[in-house]
């Protein structure tokens, strides 16, 4: 017989295990309490930027996310507005020089061939960029996904193998008998499956408090507005240095962590963040944090400033203390397994994370080293 | 019929609305994330209720009635204004 596992959540990281598992031969039924990516998957923004991670766990996982992406398109047999154009993050002054060049060595002490371009070799590239910045670094490799796309695409190519999408179907608990998860209970049904895997999110640790497991995972908030349709102005990934530190920080001095970061989507729009608060699940957008936000694109690109705004949007990241996601089983209860907590790196990751968890599940050998990403990290802290 | 234009600024057809609630949107915000209606210029200003009355169409008196979230600006406003 077929092994039986329930993924709950819809988003980019739920679909993406749905699809390996599906293809893995798994019987899937994904639960998603109301639509696919119409959480945090649907209200960010679409880099696949690398060259930012810091060296270790996560950016080893991104580089391989980054090589499934290129023939994603091809596998899903969708279009997902794949795009490698590069990335480069803005310096604008001799600090950020300083501090940009040593994250570069260690971006090439960890193999990434990322350079450090002049003023005006950046301005080659990104013609209507200001004359203000006066370097930037370069990686051809950092590329662009539609994330919702991707979501819809990954819960389609899953369908097609099988898996069922159970759409407005809340998960109110587990079903456990003798330490082993036999199955959920969604819209007041019990359903049953040999596994579970939780793929919910900032929403995780609210279900898996109710079976007592507690899991650091916070909503940080980020800010993004949208401008109106443009011709091609920006044909790569550009954040600018002070995204870097805000990314790091944890100090006052910047409270709403703005940083720029802009890209432009197929349609023309552009997207331009972005701000990390950690105000709960409030998701609202704050005026003060959007004319920030607009002041530091209208100073990277001055041509902004007769350009439109039309809508802003929020989303909620699921950040986890020392900035890994949580992916394995969960050792306290046999077959229930849980993906959650890239904050900002869950499209960058989703490839990587559908794969990797579709094989643990299946009690495949994973050639990957996941000691870094267990949930018992934070078995001795206190949360 | 089907392909009579809903959304103006996105260009999106019926058939691509109807589309989208064939592949689970049960939403307006579903539907605008499969097909790109109302994320254009007026911001579904105009296309919304009409997307809605599909969607009750297609799906009878369902509970789910989440229109897309009002955010600002309200109106397409210059960056240098804000």
């Amino acid at each position: 017989m077929k092994q039986k596992v329930i993924v709950i959540g819809g988003g980019i990281i739920g679909t993406s295990i749905a699809y390996y598992l599906s293809k893995n031969e798994v019987d899937v039924t994904l639960f998603e309490s109301k639509d696919i990516a119409a959480g945090s998957s649907g209200s960010c923004d679409r880099a696949i930027m690398i060259q930012s991670k810091k060296p270790g766990p996560t950016l080893d996982l991104a580089l391989k996310s980054a090589e499934m992406y290129k023939t994603l398109e091809l596998e899903l047999e969708e279009d997902l507005e794949y795009r490698k154009g590069g990335g480069m993050i803005l310096i604008e002054n001799e600090f950020e020089l300083e501090v940009i060049q040593e994250m570069v060595e260690r971006q090439n002490q960890a193999g990434l061939d990322v350079s450090i371009i002049s003023g005006e070799d950046a301005r080659e590239k990104v013609p209507l960029l200001s004359k203000s910045i006066i370097a930037s670094t370069w990686w051809s490799e950092d590329a662009e996904i539609n994330p919702m796309g991707t979501a819809f695409a990954f819960a389609r190519a899953a369908q097609k193998r099988n898996a069922k999408m159970e759409l407005n179907y809340i998960v109110q608990g587990f079903l456990i008998e003798n330490g082993r998860v036999v199955g959920v209970k969604a819209n007041n049904e019990n359903f049953y499956a040999d596994g579970v895997v939780v793929c919910t999110g900032v929403w995780t640790k609210s279900l898996l408090q109710s079976i007592n497991i507690d899991v650091p995972i916070v909503p940080r908030k980020g800010e993004i507005l949208v401008t109106e349709r443009l011709p091609k102005v920006i044909d790569c990934n550009i954040l600018s240095g002070s995204y870097i530190a805000s990314k790091l920080q944890k100090g006052n001095d910047n409270p709403y962590g703005i940083g720029l970061a802009i890209g432009q989507t197929k349609s023309g729009t552009l997207l331009i963040g972005g701000s990390r608060e950690f105000v709960g699940f409030d998701s609202s957008t704050n005026s003060t944090v959007i004319r920030e936000i607009a002041k530091r694109a209208v100073q990277a690109f001055p041509f902004l400033k007769n350009v439109n705004l039309i809508r802003t949007f929020s989303g909620l990241r699921p950040f986890t203390p020392d900035n890994l996601p949580i992916l394995g089983e969960i050792p306290s209860v046999e077959g229930l397994f849980i993906a959650a907590g890239h904050e900002g790196d869950g499209i960058a990751l989703a490839p990587i994370t559908g794969k990797l968890m579709a094989e643990i599940i299946c009690g495949q050998n994973t050639d990957f080293d996941m000691e870094p990403f267990s949930i018992q990290r934070f078995a001795n802290m206190k949360i | 019929m089907s392909d009579i234009i809903i959304c103006r600024c996105e260009g999106v057809r019926l058939h691509e609305i109807l589309a989208s609630i064939e592949d689970g949107a049960n939403s307006v915000q579903g539907i605008k994330k499969r097909c790109r209606v109302g994320m254009g210029y007026c911001q579904g200003r105009t296309c919304q209720p009409v997307i809605r009355e599909v969607l009750i169409n297609k799906l009878g008196s369902n509970p789910i009635d989440r229109t897309s979230k009002i955010q600002s600006p309200i109106r397409p406003v210059l960056l240098r204004d804000l």
